[in-house]
C-alpha cells in the first residue's frame, strides 16, 4: 500500500478510506450520470483538522481532491478529475450552534438542507434555499453551487444566505471568510467563495442567514391548454409587479411521469403545461396578490385555477414538482438536464423551438421550469447505450445552449458548470473573461490541485 | 458456481428494467438508515442499485466480498421505495440479489449457517416450531432470564438473545388499565355495538408462526377488538410460517412451499379476510401473489388470496372503528414498522387509532418511519450497526416524553422493547392493539 494512502488512513482512522475500485465504483458519477471518472479514494473526515491534514498530505503528493456532500449534483462537479481523491463530507454533519437572537446558524458542509430548516422550524424559521434535492443535499454543497430552488425567486439564492465560512485553502492552511449582515469587511471573500464550485478550497464551518417562515401562505396551480400561454401568465404576473415566493412550470411529459409517480398530486395530465404559483407574506397583500394571479392565468387561457386549501394539500402540490426530476426516469433510463437562464420575457417564444429542437433530433423531451426567474430544465430522456442516441443528445444539447445566449440567456441558473458545461464557457465568455477568472481560482489555489477539470476550459493544472 | 452466476445475470436481465429506471437523483439517501449511520453510498439505495448494475453490466463480478457485503448491510426496510420518484422496486431487487448471493456461497456468519438451518428444518413445521420455542416460554416466565439478559461475561449477540426474549413478556398493562368506575365512561356503548354490526362476518386471523408462540397476548388482544367490531374469528390453527424470513435470506423455494400451505389453509377456512397484526407477515402474505407468480397452480389464487390480506390497523379503520369506552390515561407515541409504512403503505391508519382512543394523548416521534434497526434478525448478525439506529430512534422516543411507544410488528417491539430495558427507561413498549383493546375491559 502507498505510503500517503497509509498517512490518509492514520489521520482518519482505517475505516474510513475506501481504496478498493469495487468500493469506488459508486463514487464515479453524481446525479448526471452521463459523465463518469472513478476516484482514487474516498476518505471520510469528521473534522476541519482531518480535512486540512488530509489536503497537506494529497498536495505533498500532487495529488488532485474534490470535496463531495450527497452527490446530488446534475453538473458532475463532485467527480474527481485526473484520478483524484473524494473528500466526503457526508459525515461532517452536525449543527454546530443556532444563534436565535441574532438569527442565524452555523453547521457543518455535511448538514442535509431539510435538517436545518427542520431543527429551526418550531420557532418559525427555516434556511431559504430549498434545491428540490433538499430532503437529500448538503449544505456544502449548495455553497459550492451557489444553489438555488423554486423559492429563490422571492428569497434570493444560496449566497444571499451565507454569512461566514470557516475554509481548509487547497494547501491546508484554514482561514475564516466574514459577512456581517450583508456586508463585507474589506473584499468579500464569501460572495467570491459561494458558487466557486469546490474549486477555491472547502468549506468546513459555514454560517447561515435563518429567515421568518411567513405569515401567510397560498398555492395555486393552474394548467393551460400551451406552454406559450403559460409562459406568458408569468412574464405577465411578474410585469405587474407581483414576485411570488415561487413560480414553476411543468411540462405535459413531467406532469405525466410525476402522476404516475409515488407523488402524484392529482395535477391535469391531459394539460400542455402547468404552473405551480406560491405567494406568501402578510395575509392582506396574498389576497390581495393571488388575486392578480388569478386574473393573468384567466386572462391567458388557464382552464383551471386550483387554490390549495390545506398544509397537506399544498406539500402534494409541492413534493410532485421537487419530485420531478427523478420521476422523468419513467421516461427512460437516462436523463441529461440542462440549466440555462433566459429573460423571462424571451419565454413564450424559445419554450416551443426547444421543442422543435428535440423533435428534430427525434428525442424525448419533458422540461421543468423556474418560470419565474427564467430557468430552463430541459431534460432529455435516452438509452446511453444507444451510441447514435447518445450523439444526437449532445448535438441537440449544444443547439438548446446556442440558442439561448442567442436571446440573451445563460449557461446556468442553479446546477453549475462543473465538468458538463465546461464546453460551452467560449459561448459567453471571452479569452480574457476566462483568463481572468483562472487567476482568480490561483490565488487561492495556485497549484491547481482543487477540483480540476471543472468550469475554467483551459486547464491551468498538469494532467496526471 | 458458472450456473448460479448465470442465474444472476439472468436474474438481473430479467429485472434490468427495473434496474434502469434509478436516474441516480439521490432523493432515496437520507430516508436510508444505513447510509444515514455511516455517509457511505455503498451502503446507499442508490449505491446498492449501482453495484447491481455494475454487476449485471459485467463491470462488477458478483463473487467481490464488498458487493455481498453491502448487500447484506441493508435491513430491507424499503424506506427507499416509498421516497423513490421513478418507482423503482429495490425491495425486490434487492431480494433475488440475495437469493442468488445464497445459493452461491456459504453464509459469512456462523449465525448465518444456524439461520439457514433453522428456517429450511424449523420453520416449516408448525410442531418443530412448538418445540424450539418451548424452553424459550419457561425461560421467560422465570427470574433467571433477568439474570442472564444482564450477565457480562455472555457474548454479546447471546446476551441480544436473551434481551430479545425478555422483550417479549406481555406488557405491564395493569398500571394503564382504567379504573371500573371512571366517570368517563359512555353509557350507551354496548347498545351502540349490537346496533352497528348486525352480520357477524368471520375473519381469519393470522396468528403468525413466532407470534403464536410468544406473543398469545397480542392473538388474543386482535381477537378480543375484531370481536368487539362483531366480528366472528377464525383461528387459524395449521397456517405455518408466512415466508418473509426466508425471503429475506434468499431461501426463495421454501417460502414459495410455505405460500402454498397458506393458501390452502386460508381457502379452506372459508375466511372473508385474513388479518394480521405483525407488519413484516402482512408484507409478505400481500406479496404472494409475485412470489408465486411462476407457479400455474398456485398463481391466481396467490393473487386472491393476497387481496384479502389486511393489517388490523387498516382493516379497523375500513370497517369503521369504534374505540372502546374506557379511557386510558397515557401519553403514547407510535413508531411505524417499515414493512407496515413502506412496504404495505398503510401509513395513516394506525396513528388515526390511537389518537381516537379515550383518553390518550398521542405525541408524534420524529423520524417514526425510519428503520429501528430490527430487521429480521440484522440486530444479531450486525449488531454494532443495528446498535447504532436503534440507539438513534430510542433518542427521539425519549424526546417525546411518551410514557407508551406503540408499534405495529413483532420484531419491532422485540428490538424497542429491549432497547428500552438497557437504558433503564421506564417506557412500555407494546402492539397498538393490546392499547385498543384495553379500552373495552
Amino acid at each position: 500500500m502507498t505510503n500517503w494512502i497509509k498517512e490518509l488512513q492514520s489521520i482518519v482512522g482505517d475505516e474510513n478510506v475506501l481504496i478498493s475500485p469495487d468500493e469506488l465504483l459508486v463514487y464515479e458519477c453524481d446525479a448526471l450520470t452521463i459523465h463518469k471518472r472513478a476516484p482514487r479514494a474516498v476518505i471520510f473526515p469528521t473534522t476541519t483538522e482531518h480535512v486540512s491534514r488530509s489536503v497537506k498530505v494529497l498536495g505533498e503528493q500532487g495529488i488532485p481532491f474534490v470535496a463531495r456532500g450527497a452527490g446530488t449534483g446534475l453538473s458532475g462537479g463532485a467527480l474527481a478529475e485526473a484520478g483524484g481523491v473524494i473528500i466526503e463530507l457526508s459525515r461532517m454533519n452536525r449543527i454546530l450552534e443556532i444563534d436565535w437572537e441574532n438569527q442565524r446558524a452555523i453547521v457543518q458542509p455535511g448538514v442535509i438542507n431539510i435538517a436545518l430548516t427542520q431543527a429551526v422550524a418550531t420557532r418559525g424559521y427555516h434556511f431559504a434555499p430549498d434545491p428540490s434535492s433538499q430532503p437529500t443535499c448538503t449544505i456544502g454543497g449548495n455553497v459550492a453551487e451557489n444553489a438555488s430552488g423554486p423559492h429563490c425567486l422571492k428569497y434570493g439564492v444560496t449566497t444571499d444566505h451565507i454569512l461566514g465560512l470557516e475554509v481548509v485553502l487547497p494547501d491546508g492552511r484554514i482561514i475564516n471568510l466574514d459577512r456581517h449582515g450583508a456586508v463585507a469587511l474589506g473584499y468579500d471573500l464569501v460572495g467570491l467563495f459561494v458558487g466557486s464550485e469546490g474549486m477555491f478550497g472547502i468549506a468546513t464551518r459555514i454560517t447561515v442567514r435563518l429567515t421568518r417562515l411567513p405569515r401567510a401562505v397560498k398555492t395555486l396551480m393552474a394548467d393551460f391548454p400551451t406552454v406559450e400561454a403559460a409562459s406568458q401568465t408569468v412574464s405577465d404576473t411578474i410585469a405587474a409587479g407581483v414576485i411570488p415566493a415561487a413560480m414553476e412550470m411543468m411540462d405535459q411529459a413531467t406532469v405525466r411521469a410525476v402522476e404516475e409517480s409515488v407523488f402524484a398530486s392529482g395535477l391535469p395530465i391531459d394539460a400542455a403545461a402547468v404552473l405551480i404559483i406560491e405567494l406568501d407574506g402578510l395575509p392582506v397583500s396574498v389576497d390581495y396578490e393571488s388575486s392578480r394571479v388569478v386574473h393573468f392565468c384567466r386572462a391567458n387561457g388557464a382552464r383551471h385555477v386550483i387554490v390549495a386549501r390545506s398544509e397537506a394539500e399544498r406539500e402534494r402540490l409541492w413534493a410532485g414538482r421537487k419530485n420531478a426530476f427523478g420521476a422523468l426516469g419513467r421516461i427512460n433510463s437516462d436523463l441529461m438536464v440542462q440549466d440555462a437562464v433566459i429573460p423571462r420575457s424571451r419565454l413564450p417564444e424559445v419554450l416551443p423551438e426547444i421543442y422543435r429542437i428535440a423533435e428534430r433530433y427525434r428525442l424525448r423531451m419533458a422540461c421543468v421550469i423556474h418560470a419565474g426567474d427564467g430557468n430552463l430544465h430541459p431534460t432529455l430522456c435516452f438509452d446511453g447505450r444507444d451510441a447514435d442516441e447518445l450523439r444526437r443528445v449532445d448535438a441537440a444539447c449544444k443547439e438548446i445552449m446556442e440558442l439561448c445566449v442567442r436571446v440573451g440567456g445563460t449557461l446556468t441558473g442553479e446546477h453549475g458548470i462543473g465538468l458538463d458545461k465546461v464546453k460551452y464557457m467560449s459561448l459567453i465568455f471571452s479569452e480574457a473573461d476566462i483568463e481572468a477568472m483562472a487567476r482568480v481560482r490561483a490565488v487561492f489555489d495556485p497549484r491547481g490541485l482543487c477540483n480540476p477539470g471543472k468550469v475554467l476550459p483551459v486547464h491551468r493544472c498538469k494532467a496526471f | 458456481m458458472i450456473g448460479s452466476m448465470t442465474a444472476l445475470n439472468h436474474m438481473i436481465d430479467s429485472e434490468m428494467d427495473k434496474l434502469r429506471a434509478c436516474v441516480h437523483c439521490g432523493l432515496c439517501l437520507n430516508v436510508c438508515p444505513t447510509y444515514i449511520e455511516r455517509g457511505d453510498e455503498n451502503d446507499s439505495p442508490r449505491g446498492r442499485l449501482y453495484l447491481m448494475r455494475a454487476v449485471a453490466e459485467g463491470r462488477l463480478p458478483p463473487t467481490t466480498s464488498a458487493f455481498a457485503r453491502h448487500i447484506d448491510l441493508c435491513l430491507g426496510c424499503r424506506a427507499c421505495e416509498t421516497a423513490c420518484p421513478a418507482g423503482v422496486r429495490y425491495g425486490r431487487l434487492w431480494e433475488a440479489v440475495r437469493a442468488d448471493i445464497a445459493a452461491r456461497q456459504q453464509p459469512v456468519h456462523l449465525i448465518g449457517r444456524f439461520q439457514r438451518f433453522v428456517l429450511n428444518r424449523l420453520f416449516v413445521s408448525r410442531r418443530r416450531l412448538r418445540w424450539l420455542f418451548a424452553p424459550a416460554r419457561v425461560l421467560r416466565r422465570s427470574v433467571l432470564l433477568d439474570r442472564l439478559a444482564r450477565m457480562p461475561i455472555l457474548p454479546l449477540r447471546l446476551k441480544k438473545v436473551f434481551m430479545l426474549l425478555l422483550a417479549t413478556r406481555p406488557p405491564r398493562i395493569e398500571r394503564f388499565r382504567p379504573s371500573v368506575q371512571s366517570d368517563d365512561v359512555r353509557e350507551d356503548h354496548d347498545a351502540d355495538r349490537t346496533t352497528t354490526f348486525p352480520t357477524r362476518q368471520a375473519v381469519a386471523l393470522f396468528a403468525g408462526c413466532v407470534g403464536r408462540e410468544l406473543f398469545d397476548h397480542t392473538n388474543r388482544a386482535t381477537i378480543k377488538v375484531l370481536q368487539e367490531h362483531g366480528r366472528r374469528v377464525i383461528n387459524l390453527k395449521e397456517h405455518v410460517c408466512c415466508g418473509a424470513l426466508h425471503v429475506h435470506a434468499g431461501e426463495v423455494e421454501t417460502a414459495r412451499e410455505l405460500a402454498r400451505k397458506n393458501i390452502d389453509i386460508f381457502e379452506l377456512s372459508r375466511g372473508e379476510t385474513l388479518i394480521t397484526n405483525i407488519a413484516g407477515c402482512g408484507a409478505m402474505l400481500k406479496e404472494y401473489g409475485e412470489l408465486l407468480a411462476d407457479d400455474p397452480d398456485y398463481r391466481r389464487r396467490a393473487q386472491s388470496f393476497a387481496r384479502r390480506v389486511r393489517d388490523i390497523s387498516e382493516y379497523l379503520m375500513d370497517i369503521g372503528f369504534r374505540p372502546g369506552p374506557r379511557p386510558v390515561n397515557v401519553k403514547a407515541t407510535y413508531d411505524a414498522p417499515c414493512h407496515l409504512f413502506h412496504a404495505q403503505r398503510v401509513t395513516k391508519a394506525p396513528v388515526e387509532l390511537v389518537r381516537r382512543l379515550p383518553g390518550v394523548t398521542f405525541i408524534p416521534l420524529a423520524e417514526a418511519h425510519v428503520c429501528c434497526g430490527s430487521a429480521g434478525i440484522y440486530n444479531l448478525i450486525h449488531p454494532q450497526l443495528a446498535g447504532e439506529i436503534l440507539h438513534r430512534k430510542l433518542n427521539n422516543v425519549r424526546r417525546t416524553g411518551a410514557d407508551v411507544l406503540l408499534t405495529g410488528n413483532a420484531g419491532c417491539l422485540m428490538t424497542l422493547q429491549s432497547g428500552v430495558i438497557e437504558m433503564g427507561w421506564d417506557i412500555q413498549v407494546m402492539h397498538l392493539i393490546e392499547l385498543i383493546a384495553l379500552t373495552y375491559e
